[in-house]
């Protein structure tokens, strides 16, 4: 998942940053509002981690913002203070859910796991399509009951498709879940990951829940629950 | 000792004022009482002149006319009496007015010519007497004294009957001043009493400060109430935007130790060191928000909150359904819409948002908040149909600082800051059983 992360505090920014890389997702870890919202308008994102002790504009006057340019990703707000002030503000501004510092990284994978999945309409850690499970806690996908082995590059590809099952996704965002920020990105190597990705699913039983929608990108096809 | 002001001025007045209608009473009483004798002295005077007037000699024996030119001296009980002594005190001639009067008068002819006098009779009565001492009478040597008197009675009756008159006067003077004085101290005092009406607005939080528009008096008194009030209340959002600050700058850099704690962990060997640091941490944490939290919401002095519960509650709500929108929880509000409690609202805000937060996340479906009123009593029950606290363990959860249950990270200061807030505002809070199946935090207010 591709998630963007507000923080003026460069230690936690960074620790931030490299736990939830280390997770599987890609991060763009910002240090201010100003930049947050350029990133916000320039790329898509899953959610958002934003702490509301901002220098300059403020994290609620932030998430006001984000709201009214309809970006409707899930807000995770970082508070300080662990008063109700700053939570309800910051809830009724738009956010979904918030955290207190100082927090156990657990607790922030916890809550980010489960506003991810309440945003892509999944409330278990599962989603199910067929004979494939994949198990949103522990990265793990399952054919016909049997691990599949799968790249952490392919994982995210198949989550992504997955959660926006049905939808057409173009390769563009399927590349924003893999590289953060401006890097330097090849088209080819979406097509490639995908197709290994078809490969490994189709296994003995010739599962192919994966159409390429030519110009447009790649569809889903099966229902997930 | 009497409270009230408009008391005090009325009664002060009244008593300067019958003071002052007692001094002159007299003063008034004998200055009229020396006037009308000075005027009955005259009339004595002009009655004496036409008795000399109507007297002839007339061979060395005085001659008076039979009826004399004023009627009053022929008709009996006009109170007019003229006599006539020669020199040795022997009565030569009387008024025809005094045939059924026997004075005991006696001239004195001592050739001081003109005499005013008050003589008292043995029988009570008194007389105005003008004895005027003639040694001439037409051009012919004759030495009288003509006397004449008038009854002190009427005197008396004119006197009398102006003390009354000024009695009756005096009173009413009396009754209008302080009706005057009422109505000047209702005006005066109206703008004392708008002051204490804005006070009373300024207690309950609906104005921030006095109004300008009180009289030149008072504007030095409302001037330094709102200094004091504005003081006050810049000291306390300073206080707390600096709580704040001092919250985030203390916390963020836990935050990162926080992660330096988790990057340790992952390496064999450093578990402990790591397990320590975090614990310490965490319990830096915990003081942080316990002080902190304290130190903001205690209850302001002057002013006397009130804060509309359901606002309130319903902000929290719309938050926590957020958090735990999953859990699908249903609240049932039974407070009515205008319900207060006295309470500051950050205040309000904080203890309700941690009753609430508990109660949403080891409830299992169901909380009910209620608000009842008894006589001097107000009481706020939050309950929850979770598993409850048992009986053993309901007085140690309320103790500040304690954790019962540590799966459940957040629940630590929670409750002690509930605790803390309900103590600085006198409230009480007790832990109950809920007839929904789970606890029942029940807080009272004492009602003033």
């Amino acid at each position: 998942m591709k998630l963007l992360v507000v923080e003026d505090e460069a230690l936690l920014r960074h620790h931030l940053n490299s736990r939830l890389g280390e997770s599987g997702h890609v991060v763009e870890a910002v240090a201010n509002a100003e930049e947050a919202l350029y990133q916000a308008e320039q790329f898509h994102f899953d959610l958002a981690i934003i702490d509301l002790g901002l220098p300059g504009m403020s994290g609620l006057e932030l998430i006001g913002r984000l709201r009214s340019q309809a970006k409707a990703f899930p807000i995770l707000i970082l508070t300080a203070r662990g008063n109700w002030q700053d939570k309800v503000e910051g809830l009724a501004a738009g956010a979904d859910d918030y955290l207190v510092k100082p927090f156990q990284f657990e607790e922030l994978e916890a809550r980010l796991n489960a506003l991810l999945r309440r945003s892509s309409g999944f409330t278990q850690s599962t989603i199910a399509a067929g004979p494939l499970v994949l198990d949103l806690n522990r990265k793990q996908a399952t054919l016909d009951e049997q691990p599949l082995a799968l790249t952490a590059y392919e994982y995210r590809i198949l989550e992504y498709l997955m959660r926006h099952h049905q939808q057409v996704v173009a390769k563009e965002r399927l590349m924003e879940q893999l590289y953060p920020g401006d890097e330097e990105r090849d088209p080819n190597v979406i097509e490639v990951l995908v197709g290994r990705l078809r490969r490994k699913l189709e296994g003995e039983h010739g599962f192919k829940p994966i159409d390429t929608v030519r110009g447009l990108g790649y569809l889903f096809t099966e229902r997930c629950r | 000792m009497i409270r009230s002001l408009r008391v005090r001025l009325m009664l002060a007045a009244a008593v300067l004022a019958l003071l002052f209608m007692l001094a002159l009473l007299p003063a008034l009483q004998k200055a009229f009482g020396l006037a009308l004798q000075e005027s009955i002295e005259q009339r004595l005077a002009s009655d004496v002149t036409t008795l000399i007037s109507a007297a002839r000699i007339e061979h060395g024996r005085l001659q008076m006319p039979e009826l004399l030119p004023d009627e009053r001296f022929n008709l009996p009980y006009t109170g007019l009496l003229g006599y006539i002594f020669d020199r040795d005190g022997q009565l030569v001639w009387r008024s025809r007015a005094t045939a059924d009067q026997n004075i005991n008068y006696q001239p004195r002819y001592d050739g001081r010519g003109n005499e005013f006098a008050r003589i008292h009779q043995s029988d009570g009565e008194e007389f105005f007497v003008y004895d005027v001492e003639i040694k001439l009478l037409g051009g012919q040597s004759a030495a009288y004294s003509i006397v004449a008197l008038q009854p002190v009675r009427e005197y008396k009756q004119t006197l009398a009957g102006l003390r009354e008159k000024l009695y009756l006067g005096f009173g009413a003077a009396l009754l209008a001043l302080m009706a005057l004085l009422w109505a000047g101290l209702t005006w005066g005092l109206r703008s004392l009493r708008r002051l204490s009406r804005e006070l009373d607005e300024v207690e309950s939080g609906a104005r921030d400060g006095l109004s300008a528009e009180h009289p030149r008096e008072l504007l030095r008194l409302t001037g330094s109430l709102n200094r004091l009030l504005r003081s006050e209340r810049e000291q306390r959002q300073r206080y707390r935007d600096s709580l704040g600050d001092l919250a985030h700058s203390l916390k963020t850099p836990l935050a990162v130790l926080q992660g330096v704690g988790e990057n340790l962990q992952q390496r064999t060997g450093e578990r402990e060191q790591a397990r320590v640091l975090q614990s310490q941490v965490e319990r830096m944490s915990q003081q942080i928000d316990y002080q902190l939290q304290r130190a903001s919401l205690r209850k302001s002095g002057l002013v006397r909150h009130r804060v509309q519960l359901r606002p309130v509650l319903e902000s929290l709500c719309s938050t926590l359904d957020k958090v735990y929108r999953d859990k699908r929880v249903e609240v049932m509000l039974d407070v009515s819409a205008q319900a207060e409690v006295p309470m500051e609202q950050g205040a309000l805000l904080e203890l309700l948002g941690n009753l609430l937060e508990n109660a949403y996340r080891l409830s299992l479906g169901l909380i009910r908040v209620s608000l009842q009123e008894t006589p001097g009593q107000l009481t706020l029950c939050v309950e929850d149909d979770g598993p409850g606290v048992p009986a053993d363990q309901r007085e140690r959860i309320l103790e500040r600082g304690e954790r019962l249950d540590r799966q459940h990270p957040g629940q630590g200061i929670g409750l002690a800051v509930v605790k803390d807030i309900v103590d600085s505002y006198d409230a009480a809070l007790s832990l109950e059983d809920s007839p929904l199946g789970g606890a029942a935090f029940r807080l009272t207010f004492h009602l003033e």
